[in-house]
């Protein structure tokens, strides 16, 4: 079962956060939120839309922190997910969870003051598609997060079952190009790849996690990265 | 979903506004029900409180 079909059956959904943010996992669901909250946060009172949102892992937590926010996905398992994740946090008063296509979004021009697709980009077949519709949808920001070439992820990808697109910096100014949308902010992490945390104890995770920050952080960290975040104003 | 979403939402196809016809509420929320396009009249099911605004090649089945 490959791409589309395994991301949107029931027991994929139903295990997708265990298997992917326990142990090691924790510290990348950790350092993702974060990426999220530094581009896009304060967000008390701002409406925001995910796009692909999955089991809402961050649908939640900006709601928790008092945005309006839309949860976009294909899967309605993956949904259920996250509307269960809402009501325990019981932020489900500022969420809405719906199905939808993100090349054919439901909503007018200009309506969100943020829209952010976290783990997108690199399954979408028709990335400039996407992105202009990300562009429309929002008056003010559009944030997102690439897997990069020329890293440790193009070793790790071929062991994935789902196809994955890396990028690099041209093609993600490009994209941005394409759609008005000007590069405000971008950080870079990650030298050992998501598959690399997931698989080793919690006890290593650590460990490596902090060689792993001090080469991202050094001169040549960008290029080795295998994780980058933008951040984009609406032109 | 909440009848407020009507505010935001409308047809993915021609982004003209939906009219809701709500089957069942609990709570005020929208658990069944349907939103129809006032311009090309394309409908667009609630289920389990979760709209499904795919387009039509995308639905289930298609």
């Amino acid at each position: 079962m490959k791409g589309k079909e395994w991301y949107q059956a029931d027991d994929v959904a139903e295990e997708y956060d265990a298997k992917r943010f326990s142990r090691g996992g924790r510290l990348i669901d950790r350092r993702e939120k974060q990426a999220v909250l530094d581009a896009v946060g304060p967000v008390e009172d701002r409406s925001v839309l995910e796009i692909a949102c999955g089991t809402g892992r961050f649908t939640v937590m900006l709601a928790e922190r008092g945005a309006d926010i839309v949860g976009l996905d294909i899967s309605d398992a993956m949904l259920a997910q996250g509307r269960e994740k809402a009501r325990q946090a019981g932020v489900d008063d500022r969420v809405e969870f719906m199905r939808g296509d993100a090349a054919r979004l439901p909503f007018p021009d200009d309506h969100f003051d943020a829209v952010v697709a976290m783990r997108f980009f690199h399954l979408a077949p028709t990335p400039r598609k996407f992105m202009a519709e990300m562009a429309r949808v929002s008056k003010d920001q559009v944030f997102f997060d690439t897997f990069n070439d020329f890293s440790t992820r193009v070793l790790y990808n071929r062991l994935l079952p789902m196809g994955s697109h890396l990028y690099g910096r041209d093609e993600v100014e490009d994209l941005l190009g394409s759609a008005d949308l000007e590069l405000a902010d971008a950080d870079h992490d990650f030298v050992l790849p998501y598959g690399f945390y997931r698989k080793i104890p919690d006890a290593m995770a650590g460990q490596f996690r902090k060689l792993d920050t001090a080469i991202g952080s050094s001169p040549l960290g960008e290029k080795l990265c295998s994780v980058s975040w933008w951040n984009a104003q609406v032109g | 979903m909440k009848e407020s979403l009507m505010e935001i939402v409308c047809c993915p196809m021609d982004k003209h506004d939906l009219e809701l016809d709500a089957d069942e509420r609990d709570d005020g929320e929208i658990i069944s029900g349907t939103l129809t396009c006032t311009d090309c009249g394309e409908s667009y099911p609630i289920e389990d409180g979760i709209p499904n605004l795919l387009p039509p090649d995308m639905r289930d089945g298609a």
